[in-house]
């Protein structure tokens, strides 16, 4: 049976029930979201674990010219080098999807039973593929627009098109999303690879090293070492693909967007804990007189504040009752959203008890903490002090403030308190812009893709063209603009080393090309960050983009860069750094001096196209024309992309990060609206009295109204303008963390019109509600029953 | 109930200043008083408005801690005790009545009465809810047991707040014009049961402005400006007269 200061408790709590429902609410919603991020950060790491390192992923892609031989992985296998090693290859084909070709990555597999590395599990159909058919990743099927038992139209680079039947699909978890990336994943066996037109040779020698090293360059080291236990035995090797070990493709993003929300939610706790702090403030002032009771018959310092942490832990487990539950379902539902995002399989969505414990804590401990301020202050008031207190406030105004208006002179009664209410007014408003600018930049940045390329279109061939198929191009009805430009796979070359590339299977995440632009292009403008863009008669230039210079750190302008082409290193003089959106690490050289080193003579590797075309429609249809030219005059096309494409991959990668940063904008709106209703509200509620004294001095309830209406806006505007200048460098905080991110970029600092004027709203809303209830209570209040409140 | 030798010194005050701090400087509300109270006494405090009454009377009670000199209370000097051990000194010595009731609104009578044992530890809940219905029956009030403050009367809520200031059997009760917000029957009333307080050994200090108490108290104790002005036997309306006479 609870003892009587317990049912003292609960009555203030039942008394104060709205100020109680504000803090239980608050608490409640942070720990959701802390809880929700913890949570799916811990099922996605378990899941990462299970799903792609259970796929044995390569620690080096060995490239050999002869290819592999059975001679040389059994020698492997059986020997102490490596400790396991496969033979792969993986050809960038083509697949007809409707009127137009899309990229169809085509992975060669020896051994669909014997798959010992980078493997992959049966989801349906046939495993192994019979001869001339394909298993595709599951996410592809919406890509290649076709399922098991469909038939697509297939080209590889040397071949024709054969009608290739989709015998299963598969589960690659070592792969990033096909939607994602923007083309098809395909498997098939040798003897399929034939039938398609090419030369049945593996020449991917995929190996596990022997210590399975735990950083990127110790991977290199070891892959260079088996590289030149290869070459001593007569295998050339001429390049090395290198992914970061035991690391998803999209596993940094997928960390800093979990990082990010954490701060977040972390953040938003604080909050919600110094939201509980001022409502446990405003409760606590008005009990001062009955601490002073408690204390006058007999109640100890320590009683009286062990009464007020149980009640903030009652705070805390009620809301903990409610978030627990809504946390479990936020993290599997996030966890599922990321899943989806990293094509991994969720095996289990238990959450470990830590995410629980930590939930606990922060729920109990966190106001508790916050709120030992108040308390301490409270308790440690002396009888006479509390009993001196006559219901009228009795802070004062600093005789500077006497000239101000009364309700600012009201607002500043209580400095400490009106600090803490613009804190929390300003962090909450800050971090709900932040999230929305951030959007906002996002948008920004992936519109730079348009605004700094002028193409529509982009041709690559096989091997060099002749410079007459540009010519050819440019009758093609709807085409305005061709360039031939000069294209090819790169690498930073170091001396005496193989080129090796830090890249995934798919060869897609961290790569280099080499682009030979003609002199004067008009197809692309990028900003430059140092130097100079290339100009005519530029021989032995280079222009890095921005990525392709992470690569190479220490380069200053006027510096030798050296890159390797087809495995030769070529010497540049590095003469400027573009900021490039939305692509690769991309080496910029004038067309004559690429010719000379790739070998190329006046042939074109790449057609980029200016067309004519106002929908996506328009530009497919362009697209097949220009190919339909391109195969009338005998080119090899190896791959025709809209530059649309480019902007739908990046929006993908990055969508659920600007999901979650709004999901948080919410949040934040929410622990904010509530702050500010609680703080009006106390702040009307604890004057009770004083509007009394105004009534009988001749206050209409109007006059009353109008007056704390006036102090919320006092409170309200500041706390706006606070939180809008702290926005900016917030902004400009996690711009520089996702645009590095996605892009080795800051992303543009954009201030959200909507955003400001979003806040501005709830801001201005619920003070006037939070200010307008109370204040009509009191305003219709009796002087009387004014007078006779505490 | 205790066992007070109605001789001892109960309350003893020796050259007691109290001064506030204030924006025109120091204001001394209660300047070297020497003033005592023996066991079983009924005192009554009077003087004007501002006079320093209510401090004179909180500082006996603990409530207040004076700028100078020292006050014993029950054989215990008070600045010798820090605020925790002085609360829990007060529960257990000091009875305290306040003019405006001050019984705390959300606990019923009943528990308002129980919450100075609950804090004290001094009997187990069962036997304080016990007393503290002995204690309602005492003052007239038992049937208002379960009802919350707002739902008495102002005497009847002044009786429970004497019932509670009764609840850990003190030697001593502190009464703030415990009358002073109630008409002038229920007054009488209120009064008349104090009264009936010392007659079981308890000992009472009371500030109060009523006139007509002359049956009821002991000795009375005039202060002017901070300063004990006189004292007379009786009732304040004999001190009235003596006050009058020495301004």
């Amino acid at each position: 049976m609870f003892s009587v200061r317990w049912h003292k408790l609960i009555g203030d709590v039942r008394a104060e029930a709205g100020r109680a429902a504000v803090m239980i609410v608050a608490i409640a919603v942070s720990l959701v979201a802390v809880g929700a991020v913890l949570g799916a950060y811990a099922i996605l790491t378990r899941e990462i674990a299970v799903n792609y390192l259970g796929t044995r992923p390569a620690s080096a892609t060995l490239e050999l010219s002869n290819g592999v031989d059975a001679a040389l992985l059994q020698e492997l296998r059986q020997g102490s080098i490596v400790s396991e090693a496969e033979a792969r290859d993986v050809i960038l084909a083509r697949a007809r999807v409707g009127d137009e070709w899309r990229p169809l990555l085509l992975f060669v597999v020896d051994d669909f039973d014997d798959l010992r590395l980078n493997t992959f599990r049966r989801e349906s159909g046939a495993f192994p593929p019979p001869e001339g058919t394909m298993l595709i990743e599951r996410t592809a099927v919406g890509m290649l627009a076709a399922a098991e038992g469909d038939a697509v139209l297939v080209k590889t680079p040397s071949g024709s098109p054969v009608s290739v039947r989709i015998s299963g699909l598969v589960h690659d978890p070592g792969l990033a999303p096909a939607w994602q990336e923007r083309e098809g994943y395909g498997y098939v066996t040798r003897a399929t690879l034939a039938r398609l037109g090419e030369a049945p040779v593996l020449h991917e020698l995929r190996i596990e090293a022997r210590d399975r090293p735990r950083d990127i360059a110790s991977a290199e080291r070891a892959a260079l070492e088996i590289a030149g236990w290869l070459g001593a035995r007569g295998h050339r090797v001429h390049e090395i693909r290198v992914p970061p070990p035991a690391e998803h493709p999209h596993q940094r993003q997928m960390t800093t967007v979990l990082i990010l929300m954490l701060a977040f939610s972390g953040l938003a706790l604080v909050l919600s804990a110094t939201l509980v702090a001022t409502s446990l403030a405003a409760m606590l002032a008005r009990q001062v007189r009955e601490i002073g009771v408690m204390k006058t018959v007999g109640a100890r310092t320590s009683q009286l504040v062990a009464m007020y942490v149980v009640l903030l832990l009652a705070v805390g487990a009620v809301s903990l009752v409610l978030a627990v539950p809504l946390a479990v379902v936020g993290a599997r539902f996030f966890s599922s959203a990321a899943a989806t995002m990293l094509n991994l399989t969720l095996t289990c969505s238990t959450l470990p008890w830590w995410v629980f414990a930590t939930q606990v804590a922060a729920g109990l401990v966190v106001p508790v903490v916050v709120g030992s301020i108040p308390i301490a202050r409270a308790t440690r008031m002396t009888v006479r002090e509390t009993i001196d207190q006559y219901g009228v406030s009795p802070d004062t105004v600093r005789a500077r403030f006497a000239a101000l208006p009364m309700p600012l002179r009201n607002v500043l009664r209580r400095p400490a308190r009106l600090g803490l209410t613009l804190g929390l007014l300003a962090a909450g408003g800050a971090m709900f812009m932040t999230a929305i600018n951030v959007s906002a930049s996002w948008e920004k940045n992936l519109a730079k893709i348009g605004e700094t390329r002028f193409y529509d279109l982009e041709v690559r061939f096989r091997a060099a063209e002749p410079a007459t198929v540009a010519a050819r191009v440019a009758r093609v009805p709807g085409v305005t603009h061709v360039e031939a430009w000069g294209y090819s796979p790169s690498a930073i070359a170091r001396p005496g080393q193989i080129d090796v590339v830090r890249t995934y299977p798919d060869r897609g995440h961290g790569s280099l090309i080499m682009l030979a632009p003609p002199p004067r292009t008009t197809l692309v403008r990028f900003p430059l960050r140092s130097g100079r863009w290339l100009v005519p008669g530029d021989s032995g230039a280079v222009v890095l983009n921005h990525s392709a210079a992470a690569q190479v750190p220490n380069a200053r302008l006027g510096d030798r860069v050296t890159l390797s082409l087809d495995g030769a290193p070529t010497s540049w003089v590095l003469s400027g750094i573009v900021e490039e959106i939305g692509s690769p690490a991309v080496a910029y050289v004038d067309t004559e001096s690429f010719s000379r080193a790739a070998g190329t003579g006046t042939g074109a590797r790449m057609l980029r196209l200016a067309t004519s075309a106002r929908s996506a429609g328009e530009r497919i249809a362009i697209l097949r024309r220009v190919e339909d030219a391109l195969a009338e005059a005998g080119a090899s096309v190896e791959a025709g992309i809209p530059l649309a494409e480019l902007r739908t991959a990046i929006g993908d990668h990055i969508v659920i990060l600007i999901r979650s940063l709004l999901a948080m904008a919410a949040i934040m709106a929410i622990v904010g609206a509530l702050g500010l209703a609680s703080t009006m509200g106390s702040s009307v509620v604890e004057r009770t009295r004083e509007f009394g004294i105004l009534s009988t001095l001749g206050a209409t309830p109007k006059r009353l109204k109008r007056l704390v209406l006036a102090e919320s806006f006092f409170i309200a505007g500041p706390s706006y303008a606070l939180a809008w200048v702290l926005s900016v460098p917030l902004t400009a905080l996690v711009d520089g963390l996702v645009g590095n991110l996605g892009f080795l970029a800051a992303l543009p600092l954009v201030l959200s019109h909507t955003a400001a004027l979003e806040w501005l709203v709830v801001v201005m809303t619920v003070s006037f509600f939070a200010t307008l209830v109370p204040a009509t209570r009191a305003g219709a209040l009796t002087v009387h029953d004014a007078l006779a409140r505490l | 109930m205790s066992n007070i030798d109605r001789n001892a010194r109960l309350v003893d005050l020796r050259n007691v200043t109290r001064t506030f701090p204030t924006e025109q400087g120091g204001f001394t509300a209660v300047d070297r008083v020497d003033f005592s109270i023996e066991a079983g006494e009924f005192v009554a405090i009077v003087g004007k408005s501002g006079s320093g009454k209510s401090t004179l009377v909180n500082l006996v009670a603990g409530i207040d801690r004076p700028t100078a000199g020292t006050v014993q209370v029950a054989g215990v000097r008070l600045d010798t005790l820090g605020e925790s051990d002085l609360a829990a000194w007060r529960g257990r010595t000091v009875g305290v009545v306040f003019q405006f009731f001050q019984l705390l609104p959300t606990l019923t009578i009943l528990e308002n009465v129980m919450l100075p044992m609950d804090f004290c530890g001094t009997l187990p809940r069962r036997e304080a809810r016990a007393r503290a219905l002995e204690l309602l029956d005492l003052v007239g009030v038992a049937d208002q047991a379960s009802k919350i403050p707002s739902a008495l009367s102002g005497g009847q809520q002044q009786r429970a707040a004497i019932a509670r200031a009764l609840a850990n059997d003190p030697p001593l009760i502190v009464a703030d014009e415990p009358t002073g917000n109630l008409d002038s029957h229920t007054a009488g009333a209120v009064l008349e049961l104090l009264g009936r307080l010392t007659r079981t050994g308890k000992t009472v200090l009371m500030v109060t402005h009523e006139r007509d108490m002359s049956q009821t108290i002991d000795r009375t104790v005039t202060i002017v400006d901070g300063k004990i002005a006189g004292e007379t036997a009786g009732g304040p309306e004999a001190a009235a007269t003596e006050v009058v006479a020495h301004v």
